[in-house]
């Protein structure tokens, strides 16, 4: 039974961290990164929003991915994470990708038959 | 062309299943009858087949396809075409496939190199004096000569009139506004001319001329003049008939073609919708054996321009001038829905000709819901004795396709060729093939085809129930009577009586076939069967009664009630798709999708339950109807508990099962308590003769809001107007 069990795992190589305790410390510290960052971000990009509002969103961002348990992902997330991280530290960005992770300009889809049939989405 | 080609039946493409066990049926009786089968060999395959079967049919029963130009299966054979020829082993020449029929141990080779031979000889004879303008013809891309000759024409051309001296011309005839012809492509395979005589029953076209003089025509400058005559267009295998509003639109590669069914009568015939750029290009037949065969009427095949004009495209209230303005829907359905929780359960609904069953049932769902039962339909039914709760007592029961079936025919206050054009072929069809008698109690109309007429005097109806009438032997002892009533006389104010004289008729009739009714009610409009199967009133009296203070018309279009008949401050809301008498008078407008733009439910006269679908969108505004009143019952508070098409099909077939197994026709057979319960009738009937709306060929074509905004339809009014004065 073992033996089935073992076969049915798959033995994958790491990306970065070795055990779940490992990623965790990862992923702290890149939002501990990013929390320093932003009230400069805030300061350089000059936008709308304070480091209140920053803050929230940061941590939104990251408990968007709080279910994943895969180390792998959470590894490639941070990757990515450290990538955003960069660009916007070195002004590489632009203040509208800054405000795009605040999402103002889209309109919510309608879900109810009424709103959906007074925007003829029907 | 129309017709799915015979391999790909014989694989069972495309064939429901119904129509297979059909096929196996008829078969397998025969072969009860007949055991004596003869052996043929179609390319060395043996097949059995009934003495008397032609080589084309031994070959299709193998899966070999044998082109063909003149002959049709509906058709009777005319073999002038020649294409059809094949080699038989030992016969000295071809044979025409189409009309030879197979004698005992045939070998018949549809593949050897004197048939191919043959072929080639034929298709350069036929190529000799057609015109070579496929890039301007409309038939390009779906024309049989064109594909034939790329299948079975010779590689190489023999054309040396460098000149442009001998091809044939052809002067065009004008037949009519349906159809355009262009005789020079013509290669007089009769298919029009067989199709005129034997199906239409208008013997106008016919051949003048021998050999390369021949040519199709009408012999006299005259209009074509049949409710049927689109038909010669998809029958006509080039491009020299083809259709006038079609023409220079489009090309059959570039659009979309969407099954549908057609609503402009109570036949329910399937159709074909073309559409490009989100437009209706054309209409064709759809092959259904138990409906419409292969044919359309004209109404049904050429109206769709109406579907272009007059439309209501936006939501409009009536402003304190009197004015219909345009406003969102946001403020329509906020006004109506105060109008209708304003008058609590004062409130009517009057469901017109066009209305499809998903909106009958969300209709009567809101209304019941704020506590009203005065739903209507536009067109009147005998409420007398079971009235409406017996199905069987409104439906054509012996179904279209029996109808060519029956030996005697009794027809009352009807005409069915413009009530029913293709009822009226099946019956064309019976006294053609089957020797079938026609007696009809009316006006006198022409049907193109005999029948004794009994005069229009309601005093024959009951001399026919007593049997002192000198019909009444022969309609007693016919072995499979008919008697169909025009839901017209239905109408009058002793339909009862009238109805329940017929149901005594027909159970005085002793019909020898097992399940034949004899009892069929021909109606004239789409909606009235579905509308009576889901629990609608007939008859508008009884919005009268109740003069509610909001009326709900579901395109309701035929005058049937006056703003008088509301109190003053009646508040009309039209919920259709053209602006035509019912959108006049009403208060508010709610645009609804015609026939071409929703999935919705019909139920023909027969009790058959079909679906159209989607082929366009609906214009501007406009949504599907059923969702329109989805939305108005949240706003007035009575929320409906459907918010999509499976959700609503669900309630429909709670309502009444039938509505949603499309395909079927679903019987009825309570024959006997419908007449038991008609005694109770007292009404008597009175002497006003029999009479119909219908009666000539230009009553027909412009009927319901969608003809009356065809300008092809008006057309065709004034073309049938303008022959009858010509002198031929």
């Amino acid at each position: 039974m073992a033996q089935v069990a073992r076969d049915g795992l798959k033995q994958v190589r790491p990306i970065l961290s070795l055990d779940r305790d490992e990623a965790r410390k990862r992923v702290l510290n890149l939002y501990k990164a990013w929390y320093r960052q932003l009230p400069y971000i805030v300061r350089q990009y000059d936008i709308p929003k304070n480091v209140n509002d920053c803050r929230n969103k940061l941590r939104e961002e990251f408990t968007k991915h709080k279910d994943i348990r895969d180390i792998r992902i959470i590894d490639m997330l941070v990757i990515k994470g450290q990538m955003e991280l960069k660009e916007t530290v070195n002004i590489w960005k632009q203040k509208g990708h800054i405000m795009s992770y605040f999402k103002e300009t889209i309109e919510p889809k309608p879900t109810d038959f009424l709103s959906k049939f007074l925007t003829s989405k029907d | 062309m129309l017709r799915q080609s015979l391999t790909k039946v014989l694989n069972g493409a495309q064939l429901s299943p119904k129509h297979i066990a059909l096929i196996t049926r008829s078969a397998s009786d025969q072969a009860a009858k007949k055991p004596e089968k003869i052996e043929v060999f179609i390319d060395d395959i043996p097949v059995q087949v009934e003495p008397g079967t032609t080589v084309l049919q031994a070959a299709a029963l193998v899966g070999v396809e044998i082109p063909r130009f003149c002959y049709h299966e509906r058709l009777a054979v005319a073999g002038n075409c020649r294409m059809c020829l094949v080699e038989v082993e030992k016969s000295p020449k071809p044979v025409a496939a189409c009309a030879m029929p197979v004698m005992k141990g045939w070998r018949i080779k549809t593949d050897s190199e004197l048939t191919k031979k043959a072929r080639e000889g034929i298709m350069e004879f036929l190529l000799v004096n057609h015109p070579l303008d496929c890039p301007i013809c409309d038939q390009g891309g779906e024309c049989d000569l064109q594909d034939q000759s790329m299948a079975f024409g010779s590689d190489r051309s023999r054309f040396t009139d460098i000149d442009h001296s001998g091809k044939r011309a052809v002067e065009d005839k004008d037949i009519g506004p349906l159809i355009k012809t262009i005789m020079t492509r013509c290669i007089h395979c009769t298919r029009c001319i067989r199709f005129a005589s034997e199906v239409a029953g208008v013997d106008d076209l016919g051949t003048t001329g021998r050999g390369n003089d021949m040519q199709v025509g009408t012999y006299v400058e005259k209009m074509f003049l049949s409710e049927l005559s689109g038909n010669i267009i998809d029958l006509c295998p080039v491009g020299a008939l083809t259709s006038k509003p079609y023409s220079f639109t489009a090309r059959p590669w570039e659009i979309r073609k969407i099954d549908s069914i057609d609503v402009l009568d109570a036949v329910g015939s399937n159709i074909v919708v073309s559409t490009r750029t989100g437009e209706v290009m054309r209409i064709m037949p759809r092959v259904n054996e138990e409906i419409n065969e292969e044919w359309l009427p004209d109404k049904s095949r050429f109206s769709y321009d109406g579907l272009k004009r007059q439309r209501l495209v936006t939501p409009m209230l009536r402003d304190s001038k009197g004015e219909l303005k345009p406003v969102d829907w946001e403020v329509a359905l906020l006004t109506v829905a105060k109008q209708i929780k304003n008058a609590g359960s004062s409130i009517g609904a009057i469901a017109g000709g066009l209305a499809d069953a998903e909106v009958l049932v969300a209709v009567k769902d809101l209304l019941n819901r704020v506590g009203s039962e005065a739903l209507c339909t536009e067109h009147t039914f005998p409420l007398d004795g079971s009235g409406t709760d017996l199905r069987s007592s409104y439906l054509l029961n012996n179904k279209i396709a029996g109808a060519e079936e029956a030996d005697f025919v009794l027809l009352i206050g009807t005409n069915p060729r413009l009530e029913a054009p293709l009822l009226n072929s099946r019956l064309r069809k019976g006294y053609v093939h089957n020797e079938l008698d026609v007696a009809l109690i009316g006006p006198k109309v022409d049907l193109r085809y005999k029948y004794a007429h009994l005069g229009d005097s309601p005093s024959i109806l009951q001399q026919l129930v007593s049997g002192q009438h000198e019909v009444s032997k022969k309609l007693k002892s016919a072995k499979k009577p008919l008697i169909i009533v025009g839901s017209e006389v239905l109408e009058r104010v002793d339909g009862g009586a009238i109805l329940s004289a017929v149901q005594k008729l027909s159970a005085s009739t002793s019909p020898e076939v097992e399940n034949w009714k004899v009892l069929n009610v021909l109606h004239k409009v789409a909606s009235q069967v579905a509308a009576l199967d889901i629990g609608y009133t007939p008859g508008v009296d009884k919005i009268r009664e109740l003069n509610p203070k909001v009326l709900l018309l579901l395109g309701a279009d035929e005058a049937s009630i006056e703003k008088s008949d509301l109190p003053n401050d009646g508040f009309i809301i039209y919920l259709g798709h053209h602006g035509d008498h019912g959108a006049a008078v009403a208060d508010a407008i709610l645009p609804g999708a015609a026939y071409t733009e929703k999935q919705a439910t019909y139920v023909n006269t027969e009790g058959r339950a079909q679906q159209t679908l989607v082929a366009v969108s609906p214009p501007g505004r406009a949504r599907e109807d059923w969702k329109i009143i989805r939305a108005l019952s949240e706003i007035v508070g009575a929320t409906l508990p459907y918010d999509n098409l499976n959700e609503i099909r669900d309630r429909l077939d709670e309502v009444a099962p039938h509505l949603t197994r499309y395909g079927a026709a679903e019987n009825a057979n309570f024959f006997k308590q419908a007449e038991a319960l008609s005694k109770s009738i007292k009404t008597q009937i009175d002497n006003t003769p029999f009479d119909v709306k219908l009666k000539e060929l230009q009553d027909y074509y412009m009927t319901d809001s969608i003809s009356r905004a065809s300008p092809t339809m008006a057309k065709c009014v004034q073309a049938v107007l303008k022959q009858k004065q010509s002198k031929y």
